[in-house]
């Protein structure tokens, strides 16, 4: 297990404006890993507020991983992740897509805009539960993530 | 002469009685006759009557009395006419004389006879010479020779002695002496005097035959002018001729036979006819008499022979002649018209070599020639001309031509004159005209003739090639038919026909196209095709020659062209035009069958409007089901998940009701969801489906199984198959197909082991015939059609979990590739569904 943060605390920005998917993304992320302190930005303006510590952000700790789902009001998911790895002190977080949006051009415009990668959400809540299982066991324990000193 | 009186008395008489008794007149009168008639008088009226008469000196001398009676006024008197017959009695006596040997001769002669004595008096003559000379024996009898021979006879006899007269006489024995005798009525005639001696008692006497030659000298006279006639006709006539008597002597000849046989006439007269005609003509003749030599000339009369001539020089020279008899005094003698044909001889020669030319040629001839006189006769005809007749040369030779042409040929003769015939020629030369031959069996063909003049010897003849053309003729007439059953076509046709030739003119149209353009057709024919298809038609045309238009057309038979067409009045509308080529007599001719196709056009394009929509509705549809279920996956997604949390954290802890509450919500959600997920991929199946590929199905089936693999291997179905071929698909959406079918044949099933079998058997046209066969429940064969529908069941979801879309979804898909789906089943013994894919390109050859 790589600890990141001395802390041991895991911070996860979810970019997700459906307060139900929000909800469940929490409890299966709580089954998962009980280190982690998902934040929540319901709007891409949110997203990029809280990862520029702006106004009410100001004290916003840097994620260790980013879920950015793609169809979002104002801000769109799209051009959150082309804001995010077109900033140089942002574009190390390891940004995922998770989405119901299974379309081919949207996959490929996410990793044109280089997200880390790509995840459909599944209907079944047992799979959406086994998904975000994966995504701690492969992003938050296998993979070697940057430490925020970093920034 | 004496009357008598009744009393026997001489009451008149004449000088002659005075002289005959020697008396006087008054020496006489009142004298008794018994006086001069002693005896034997009285008794006899009527008949001659011989009595002796006594002249005055006593003398007595023979006498014969007719007596008649006359009425005088005395009473009868009686008339006696008296004739010294003293004469008479003395030539009876002589008579009585030579009656033996020459009464019978003398008066039997044909010839007139006459004796006379050496005075010159005649003393005897026969009946001829009574009626020839016109006297009464009596009154020659004693009477001078000369009174009936003027000249000429007399001076033959010396009066002073027989002797002389015999001498005489001997110079005259036997020839005919011509004469002029003397009728009793003083007219002359010419007569022929054959003189002889004949002894008597009263010397010699002469006897005369004498015949009259008055016939004999009409026909010498008339021989003489005849003669004189006929040697002007011989001395002009343009041939030699010569006269030859039946010993074969030239009697007579012309001056142009003089030139002809280069001797004079002397030379020739009295010679052998053989000196100028060697051989031929002498036998000809036979020389043992007339009647023979007209036998023989008989058979001569009229014809031409040909000789040869001789010439007084020798030299030789070819001759016709033609004999015909001559009668003449004496015997039968042949005329020989005598022609040289040295000339002809050499034109026969020639002309036999232009014969032989021209009858090589004539024979030659693919057409029977046939030549004809101006009498409309067959001179000369070919072998072609026998075989197209069916007769034999000599049939022909010589008949009139209108036995092989019944009408129409001798017309064009006339026979009075070869100048009107050659200006009637004229105008046939060269032309070839139609008549009707007719056969020696009587049928009757179809022929042209080409006439020609033919100048020869005889006149202007005709020769006429006659072509039999049957042949031309049937072609002609079922060219007619055809084109009168093209015309009948052509108005018939659905479509507008227009005849084009290689100018680009209208030269036939149809009533159809009439309408179409709205012109009459009198206005089109004649005119330019562009003025109803103004581009693309005459492009199509080379009008340089028909050849090439016939490559240009082959390009486009049978291909529609589409092009635009005009009417009359301007307006314009589309039209589709096919080609073909139309060989006509002369050209190549090209039809177009013009289809107006405004309508297919205004079809199309509301057709190609509607396909957009239906297109932009399909695509709308696609994206409307896309996003539909989409969209409604989220908040389906909600619910579904969050009832199963609820059953998950709460399940027993709630009462009763609200797990069984949130069991149906759970149920509901996930039903849907899957109702959703299948609906999305039955909409994806047209909006998502890929291109068709060459795939092998094998392939596709074996994903399937491995997509399946945890159903399979949860219900130990055992699924087989025999090699599949390859085939042109979709890949994805084959993987599921096989996966649905196999799916089902797993799913419905009794208990018990699933067997699923699939195969796939050649379908004809490339394709191929997949069945997948089950061992499952079955399916009542009243559902086969309804279990292809969406969303239809045959279980309830307690039985068999399912949305029904399965079978849609193979429908769909099959009839995406452009194959049929089917099942046959009976409940209880298995389905089996079977399918058609294209093969790909390998199995077109198996």
């Amino acid at each position: 297990m790589a600890i990141v943060n001395p802390t041991g605390i895991i911070d996860v920005l979810l970019v997700e404006d459906s307060p139900g998917d929000v909800r469940l993304t929490q409890e299966a992320f709580r089954e998962a890993n009980g280190s982690i302190r998902l934040h929540v930005a319901s709007d891409g303006v949110e997203a990029m507020s809280f990862l520029n510590r702006e106004g009410v952000n100001a004290n916003a700790p840097r994620p260790d991983l980013i879920l950015l789902d793609l169809n979002l009001p104002r801000l769109d998911g799209r051009e959150v992740l082309a804001l995010i790895k077109e900033n140089d002190s942002l574009k190390t977080i390891p940004t995922v897509i998770l989405t119901t949006s299974e379309a081919e051009a949207d996959i490929v415009k996410s990793y044109q805009l280089r997200a880390n990668c790509y995840l459909s959400k599944p209907v079944q809540l047992d799979a959406f539960e086994s998904l975000v299982g994966s995504i701690n066991d492969f992003w938050l324990n296998k993979v070697k993530l940057p430490t925020q000193k970093q920034d | 002469m004496l009357v008598l009186d009744q009393a026997g008395n001489i009451v008149l008489l004449n000088v002659q009685a005075e002289r005959q008794f020697g008396y006087g007149h008054d020496e006489l009168l009142q004298r008794p006759i018994t006086d001069i008639v002693p005896s034997g008088f009285a008794q006899q009226f009527g008949t001659g009557l011989e009595l002796i008469g006594r002249r005055k000196d006593r003398t007595e001398f023979p006498i014969e009395i007719m007596l008649t009676t006359v009425e005088g006024d005395d009473g009868f008197l009686v008339s006696a006419a008296i004739r010294d017959i003293t004469s008479r009695r003395s030539a009876e006596a002589h008579l009585a004389q030579v009656e033996g040997r020459y009464r019978g001769l003398l008066e039997a002669a044909p010839d007139a006879m006459v004796f006379v004595d050496s005075h010159g008096s005649i003393v005897l003559l026969n009946v001829q010479a009574e009626k020839q000379f016109g006297y009464h024996r009596d009154e020659l009898l004693g009477q001078q020779v000369s009174a009936i021979i003027p000249e000429g006879f007399a001076e033959r006899l010396i009066a002073d002695g027989t002797r002389s007269a015999a001498e005489a006489l001997a110079q005259q024995i036997g020839m005919g002496i011509e004469l002029i005798g003397r009728r009793k009525d003083r007219t002359e005639f010419p007569i022929e005097i054959m003189l002889s001696p004949h002894e008597s008692d009263r010397g010699i006497l002469v006897t005369a035959a004498i015949r009259d030659i008055t016939v004999r000298r009409n026909a010498e006279t008339h021989l003489a002018q005849m003669e004189a006639r006929y040697r002007g006709l011989m001395e002009a006539a343009p041939d030699g001729m010569v006269v030859v008597d039946p010993a074969g002597a030239i009697v007579l000849l012309n001056v142009r036979a003089e030139q002809q046989f280069g001797y004079s006439r002397d030379e020739l007269l009295g010679q052998q006819v053989s000196n100028i005609i060697p051989e031929g003509f002498a036998e000809r003749l036979i020389a043992d008499g007339t009647r023979s030599a007209a036998d023989a000339l008989a058979q001569q009369i009229g014809m031409g022979i040909e000789l040869i001539g001789r010439r007084k020089d020798r030299t030789e020279f070819p001759i016709e002649i033609m004999l015909s008899p001559l009668k003449s005094g004496q015997a039968i003698l042949v005329t020989a018209a005598i022609r040289d044909i040295s000339q002809r001889k050499k034109a026969e020669r020639y002309l036999s070599q232009m014969e032989g030319r021209y009858r090589g040629l004539l024979e030659a001839a693919p057409d029977a020639m046939v030549v004809v006189d101006a009498a409309g006769e067959i001179v000369l005809l070919n072998a072609q001309a026998e075989q197209q007749f069916g007769y034999r040369r000599d049939a022909l030779l010589g008949q009139p031509v209108t036995n092989i042409i019944p009408v129409g040929f001798a017309e064009r003769l006339i026979a009075d004159g070869t100048r009107n015939a050659a200006e009637a020629l004229a105008q046939q030369i060269g032309m070839g005209i139609e008549l009707l031959g007719r056969r020696s069996d009587g049928s009757e063909f179809p022929i042209e003739l080409m006439l020609s003049p033919l100048a020869s010897s005889e006149g202007i003849l005709v020769t006429a090639a006659i072509r039999n053309i049957s042949v031309r003729k049937a072609a002609e007439r079922h060219l007619a038919q055809m084109e009168g059953r093209y015309r009948g076509l052509l108005e018939a046709a659905p479509d507008a026909m227009v005849v084009v030739n290689a100018g680009g003119e209208i030269v036939i149209l149809n009533v159809r196209a009439e309408e179409q353009f709205g012109y009459h057709r009198d206005e089109l024919v004649g005119q330019r095709v562009t003025n109803i298809i103004p581009e693309g038609f005459a492009e199509r045309l080379i009008a340089d020659g028909t050849r090439c238009a016939a490559e240009a057309l082959a390009q486009q038979i049978g291909t529609g062209i589409e092009l635009s067409g005009l009417r009359k009045d301007g307006s314009r509308f589309p039209i589709e035009i096919m080609l073909s080529p139309l060989e006509s007599a002369d050209s190549i001719l090209v039809t177009a069958a013009i289809r107006d196709i405004t309508v297919r056009k205004a079809a199309e394009t509301h057709l190609a409007e509607k396909v957009d929509e239906l297109n932009r509705s399909n695509e709308e549809l696609g994206q409307f089901a896309y996003i539909a279920s989409h969209d409604l996956q989220e908040p389906l997604r909600m619910v579904a998940s969050y009832t199963q949390l609820l059953s998950r954290r709460y399940k027993g802890k709630l009462d009763s009701d609200a797990d069984e509450f949130i069991a149906f919500a759970v149920d509901g959600a996930s039903r849907m969801q899957r109702l959703i997920q299948d609906l999305l991929a039955y909409s994806r199946i047209g909006t998502q489906g890929a291109g068709m590929s060459e795939i092998s199905s094998e392939g596709a089936l074996e994903q399937a199984l491995t997509n399946l693999g945890g159903t399979i291997g949860d219900t130990g179905a055992v699924v087989t198959h025999d090699a599949l071929p390859p085939v042109m698909a979709d890949e994805t959406q084959l993987i599921q197909l096989f996966q649905n079918l196999v799916g089902n044949g797993i799913k419905y099933q009794r208990p018990g082991v699933p067997a699923i079998h699939i195969s796939a058997r050649p379908a004809g046209g490339g394709k191929w015939a997949f069945s997948v066969k089950d061992n499952g429940l079955g399916i009542d064969p009243k559902y086969f059609e309804r279990i292809f529908g969406m969303f239809q069941r045959l279980h309830k979801r307690e039985e068999f979990v399912g949305t029904g879309i399965g079978l849609a979804l193979c429908k769909k898909i099959v009839e995406r590739h452009g194959g049929n789906i089917s099942v046959e089943s009976q409940p209880g013994l298995g389905s089996t569904f079977r399918f058609e894919l294209s093969g790909g390109v390998q199995s077109w050859r198996s």
